[in-house]
């Protein structure tokens, strides 16, 4: 009988994360280049939580990401905000702009929802165009700082090499990574899996599925707010790009490449995603064809993503060495 | 003393100018298995919906332990202790027998299941609900099978069996026997016929055998009214409900 021993967090796929995190900068061209993996992982990781745990295709990330990243910039150019509270802000304009575009858009299922972050993505894109006296419109927000590591005034780290970046980045991403993944297993967590499975039921059993979606929602754009405010602080600068369409698509792709249902896929699908448009950028400036290819490919080919692909290799691997699967074993090894 | 424990007074529901419902008073007394019968597209259907709130009824009142529901959304009805299958299974299908009744106990807490710093095998009381359900409903050496992958008689057993993990005081059925082989048939009466031992129920159902043998009560709908209501032995050789059927075959 299984007595339940559900998986620890701190086991299965969250050392794994530790490795990966340890490991690219050493074997990545530049520490820039595993910098915005992280990054970038962080932004798929919030829209896993929505489109993988829940169900729910938004096309809002890129809202919640551009959010960040100007809450952060203004706060620490106009306000002084050392680098804590600036990702504070961030994390806490995410979450408010995710509340707002999630209230509404969630009194809709289907298509419309999707048609409603859509809606919503747009007008965010043209705010921030209109407001260029605060975000600088098309040039974007520049000379944005990236503040030494302080808190209470006692510097911890300059943060100015992008190696130390890097392993701030990194450290707060296996932070946010071990809390997502207590997300997914507290009950909230297998309510929105549930959600997923079947609205009629969830709501049917006592759960009401609107407050599940919001919350869920504002989960996501705090931690993609987060994402944003480090994107800026990276590149020092927050391009109007960020709160673009194409943002939201991208974190999207990375997201479905990936692989739902896994965090670590989300890891996956960033890494790809960023490393494919950084090497074949270079080489051929229509790359995004092969991005398409590849996105089809794996929609096709392979539904449970990247991730989904390598867990069936493993499998195999392990069914061939032990002629009896345990079944067990393999539902642990997700999520 | 009321010993009444749902009521409902003139309840009415229209489809257009269309009455699916047209005004039923159905009063249901605590501790009994009561069920409601009738020729298809009689209104049971819809009379259920407007007891688990998917439909909000044009007319009427529903009260319920005393209180009145008669507006209130479906997840909330749970809490104030009423519980429902599905007709059509509705299942979470990729997870495990255990996960769905543990999910099923979990919507007992409403919205303190938005809890998402804890996790949730810290709840043991949702476990042991699980665990005790998968018991009584004798499914507890298939706990770990995913629902999807259970057969069709299973899988209206574990229907049911959903039902019950938020402790409900009034258990609603929706045929729970619908689209069972002959011979799963037996498991489902024995499994109602000791549900009604603690709880509350009320039945839709088709199948005749199974009404005659284990309803308290029985109630005959008709053209969105009731026909007929009583013990099984006065129901059975009412005229009125023979001519009923006998239309239904009829037309
Ligand atoms: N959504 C709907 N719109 C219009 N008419 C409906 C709808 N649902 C049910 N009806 C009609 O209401 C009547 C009662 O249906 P129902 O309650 O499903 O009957 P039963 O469950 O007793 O077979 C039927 O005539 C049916 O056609
Ligand atoms: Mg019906």
């Amino acid at each position: 009988m299984n007595t339940t021993s559900k998986t620890s967090i701190y086991k299965g796929i969250t050392p794994a994360a530790l490795i990966a995190v340890i490991v690219m900068p050493m074997v990545l061209p530049s520490t820039t280049l595993a910098t915005e993996i992280l990054i970038f992982a962080l932004a798929a990781l919030g829209c896993n939580l929505l489109l993988g745990y829940t169900g729910l295709l938004s096309f809002g990330q890129g809202i919640f990401f551009g959010g960040g990243a100007y809450a952060a910039s203004l706060s620490m150019i106009h306000l002084n905000f050392g680098l804590l509270s600036a990702l504070l802000c961030a994390m806490i304009v995410g979450a408010l702009l995710a509340a707002l575009v999630g209230a509404l858009a969630i009194r809709r299922t289907g298509i419309y929802f999707v048609m409603l972050t859509l809606a919503f993505s747009q007008m965010a894109y043209f705010l921030a165009y209109t407001l260029s006296d605060w975000t600088g419109g098309d040039n974007g927000l520049l000379d944005v700082p990236r503040p030494a590591l302080e808190i209470f005034g006692i510097q911890l780290a300059d943060l100015t090499s992008s190696q130390a970046f890097y392993g701030f980045v990194a450290a707060l991403f296996m932070l946010i990574f071990i809390f997502a993944r207590r997300v997914i297993h507290s009950p909230f967590g297998s309510t929105l899996v549930a959600i997923r499975e079947n609205e009629g039921r969830a709501s049917a059993i006592g759960f009401s599925t609107s407050h599940f979606k919001l919350l869920a929602f504002v989960i996501s754009g705090a931690i993609t707010g987060i994402a944003g405010a480090l994107y800026a602080m990276l590149l020092n600068f927050a391009p109007l790009s960020n709160i673009e369409l194409m943002m939201s698509e991208n974190i999207l792709i990375m997201t479905i490449i990936g692989g739902t249902g896994s965090l670590l896929g989300s890891l996956l699908g960033a890494g790809t995603i960023v490393m494919l448009g950084d090497i074949l950028s270079s080489i051929w400036p229509r790359w995004m064809i092969i991005l398409g290819i590849a996105l089809i490919a794996v929609v096709l080919f392979m539904p449970a993503g990247l991730w989904g692909g390598i867990e069936s290799l493993m499998k195999r691997f392990r069914e061939s060495k032990t002629s009896e699967p345990d079944p067990k074993l393999q539902q642990e090894a997700k999520s | 003393m009321n010993d009444y424990i749902l009521e409902t007074q003139n309840l009415g529901l229209r489809y257009g100018a269309f009455a699916a419902l047209g005004s039923v008073d159905l009063k249901i007394r605590k501790g009994t298995i009561h069920t409601v019968i009738g020729p298809n597209g009689a209104g049971k259907t819809t009379l259920f919906h407007c007891l688990t709130g998917e439909r909000t009824p044009s007319s009427g009142s529903i009260r319920f332990a005393g209180k009145d529901l008669t507006r209130q959304p479906p997840h909330k009805r749970v809490a104030t202790g009423m519980s429902r299958s599905f007709q059509i299974t509705s299942l979470f299908q990729n997870l495990s027998v255990r996960e769905n009744l543990r999910l099923a106990a979990q919507g007992r807490d409403g919205l303190a299941a938005l809890a998402f710093w804890y996790s949730d095998s810290q709840r043991q009381q949702h476990l042991q609900k699980a665990d005790e359900i998968l018991e009584r409903v004798k499914l507890t050496a298939l706990a770990n099978t995913c629902a999807g992958d259970l057969s069709h008689g299973q899988q209206r057993v574990l229907e049911v069996g959903m039902s019950l993990c938020g402790d409900p005081e009034l258990l609603l059925l929706d045929e729970p026997t619908s689209g069972m082989g002959i011979d799963d048939i037996p498991i489902m009466t024995d499994l109602i016929s000791e549900l009604g031992k603690q709880h509350t129920v009320m039945l839709i159902e088709h199948n005749m055998r199974l009404v005659m043998s284990i309803s308290d009560q029985i109630t005959v709908m008709h053209q969105g009214n009731i026909l007929v209501e009583g013990e099984p032995d006065q129901v059975r050789g009412d005229e009125r409900v023979k001519k009923a059927y006998l239309g239904e075959s009829g037309s």
